[in-house]
């Protein structure tokens, strides 16, 4: 760890009183970069006061607390809603927490909480519903009104995971598009996506959280906030930190809180986050002259839908920010999730605000951990694979007659039958049916009937992903097959049940 | 190799095999060309087809012969009151006609009508519902 008071070269007092003077020198984290690299790191760190970092993304760990004050007779409620929005209420009677991910009841994915937040900072009118099931002391059972920001005693933006100190990019290595939290992804590593502001990125430029702690004054949301601690999942050995903020939404814009959707996945909501970086030392100079190329990340296959997905490369900002990158020798397309015009723009706003005496900086009121990990969820189930749960497959070979096929689904009390050519390599799947279409229709060769494009899954697949394909493909069994593509088994909805 | 996007408008279908024509018409020429994506909207069937670049002028030609649509234009509009230029939407382009510039430009979204080949890929990737596919 980093002593602060190593090099001091200026005091939080020392810049806060330039600022009171207007002779404070502020610069963008992009602008240092600059600085650094004409005059050295001492000049730098002599000439500069303090460099303003930015950030602009979907941040879905985000929400707000509000509070109504009582009706007359009161309520305590039980469920409420916000424009159909259900908020969580587990707190005192009027109080509740509006998350940025819930979707609206009625029309799910196109409305959630990011655009209750976004609706109400632009101060329009928002529904509200409550229930209760009523006590002695709170009557009435329940409500339907209407208001604004305005008519909140408190509105609270309270987020427990902002501002990511970096990303991975996103990309898929199955056939189909996959509809993620990192966006639409094209199959065959068709584009990727990435987030994050590289070298604006507020962590990036205190990446030993010298000033970045409990109570840090930053900009959020378009007005001030504070860092009341690190985020959740926070994980600073791995460079994945995370913060923790709070501010008033009374105060914010809703340019810099919007509502997002991604399709097939849901709502989220943009956060603008700034954090002035004091330039207290020469260390800190330094750091803050991050560039893109020095912020190394990795290309993920969400093609795997499990916790460890596979690393496919490293990668830097730079290279992201290119516009491509290449993957098993081909060109892949990649684009950022979060607006780096924004995340600029907010690296300004905070540097004029500063510049024009309306900001002031502190020291944290405790520093941040360094050194905590990120542990996976203790889960008391044992995951189940496909191998434990599959049975064997009924087996034709695609010369076979039909009347054999069927014979076979009659003896063996089997709905799906698997064809395969005489290596045991998958060809098809025939079903019941399909063999009774098969006799309506007259048909006798089997190639006629079967079904060529099969969904198929594997040994090490957990069965809740064989699951899942089997939903969303509307279909009853899965062949197993190994990397050959050769026929090991079969896994039907019976056997999930 | 140039994507293009044709399209054979629902007037010309008769049979679930029809966008075979489109096939065919390319199938004359020869060539290694592939089929990125196939899929129906309101306007017909649409096959996303990646074809070597010296090809395009006469396959495109061939396949307006026989009234298929070729990289139609004007198929989306950008509602820029919504857009919050993050780039979601410029690695879905097979063209260059989304784009937010290198880092050292502007990073404000940047759409090239004339570059468009209409294939509809950005439409759901955007997270504020800013492109609209015009009607
Ligand atoms: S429809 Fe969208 S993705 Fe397709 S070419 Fe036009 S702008 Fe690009
Ligand atoms: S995805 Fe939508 S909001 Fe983002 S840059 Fe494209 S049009 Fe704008």
């Amino acid at each position: 760890m980093t002593k602060i008071g190593v090099n001091l070269t200026k005091s939080y007092a020392e810049i806060n009183e330039k600022i009171k003077n207007g002779d404070v020198v502020v610069v963008t984290a992009e602008e240092m970069i600059k600085i650094v690299e004409e005059k050295g790191i001492k000049v730098a760190a002599e000439e500069i006061d303090v460099v303003t970092t930015g950030t602009f993304g979907p941040m879905c760990s985000s929400g707000a607390f509000l509070n109504f004050g009582h009706s007359d007779p009161p309520i305590k409620f039980e469920h409420l809603w916000l424009n159909d929005v259900h908020a969580y209420h587990g707190n005192a009677a009027v109080d509740c927490y509006i998350g940025v991910t819930r979707l609206a009841d009625k029309s799910p994915f196109m409305y959630g909480g990011g655009h209750v937040i976004e609706d109400l900072v632009s101060g329009k009118p928002i529904k509200l519903r409550g229930v209760s099931s009523t006590t002695d002391c709170y009557p009435l059972g329940e409500i339907d009104t209407e208001f604004t920001i305005d008519d909140l005693n408190q509105a609270i933006l309270c987020n427990p995971r902002n501002a990511y100190q970096r990303y991975a990019c996103a990309v898929n290595s199955t056939d189909k598009t996959i509809y993620t939290y990192m966006g639409k992804l094209l199959p065959n590593f068709g584009n990727g996506h990435f987030s994050g502001a590289g070298s604006l990125n507020p962590i990036c430029n205190d990446p030993d959280y010298e000033i970045i702690g409990i109570g840090t004054r930053i900009f959020l949301g378009g007005g001030i906030g504070y860092v009341i601690g690190e985020g959740t999942q926070h994980n600073p050995t791995k460079r994945y930190g995370t913060l923790f903020l709070k501010g008033d939404l009374k105060q914010m814009t809703p340019e810099y809180l919007r509502g997002v959707h991604y399709e097939k996945y849901g709502t989220s909501m943009f956060c603008g986050v700034g954090i002035p970086i004091p330039i207290l030392n020469e260390g800190l100079a330094r750091k803050t002259a991050i560039k893109n190329d020095d912020i190394i990340t990795e290309v993920i296959d969400y093609g795997v839908p499990r916790r460890d997905k596979p690393i496919l490369k490293q990668t830097n900002y730079k290279e992201l920010y290119s516009g491509s990158l290449e993957i098993n020798g081909k060109k892949v397309k990649c684009s950022s999730l979060s607006s780096l015009f924004y995340a600029r723009k907010i690296a300004n706003e905070l540097k004029k605000w500063i510049q024009e005496g309306m900001f002031f900086l502190n020291p944290p009121a405790e520093r941040l951990p360094t050194d905590t990990i990120f542990k996976p969820m203790k889960v008391t189930a044992e995951l189940k694979f496909v191998k434990d749960l599959k049975k064997e497959a009924i087996i034709c070979y695609e010369d076979c007659d039909i009347k054999v096929v069927a014979e076979k689904i009659i003896k063996q009390n089997m709905n799906h039958i698997i064809i395969t050519n005489r290596e045991k390599l998958l060809v098809g799947i025939v079903t019941s049916f399909d063999i009774t279409k098969a006799i309506a229709e007259d048909k006798n060769e089997l190639k006629d009937i079967i079904t060529k494009k099969v969904i198929t899954t594997m040994d090490n697949d957990p069965i809740e992903i064989a699951a899942r394909k089997m939903k969303i493909n509307n279909i009853s069994a899965l062949p197993v097959i190994d990397d050959n593509n050769k026929v090991v088994g079969i896994i039907s909805s019976e056997e999930l049940m | 190799m140039t994507i293009i996007n044709v399209t054979l408008p629902f007037g010309l279908i008769s049979k679930v095999n029809d966008y075979s024509t489109i096939i065919n018409e390319i199938l004359k020429y020869d060539i290694i060309f592939n089929i990125l994506k196939f899929s129906t909207s309101s306007s017909g069937i649409n096959l996303l087809l990646d074809i070597p670049e010296e090809e395009i002028a006469t396959i495109t030609e061939s396949l307006k012969k026989n009234n298929i649509i070729v990289n139609k234009k004007g198929r989306i509009t950008i509602d820029l009151e919504k857009c919050i230029d993050c780039g979601a939407c410029v690695s879905l382009c097979p063209t260059d006609a989304l784009s937010m510039g290198g880092v050292e430009e502007n990073n404000q979204l940047e759409f090239i009508e004339d570059k468009c080949i209409g294939c509809l890929l950005c439409i759901d990737s955007c997270p504020r519902h800013a492109i609209e596919e015009n009607k």
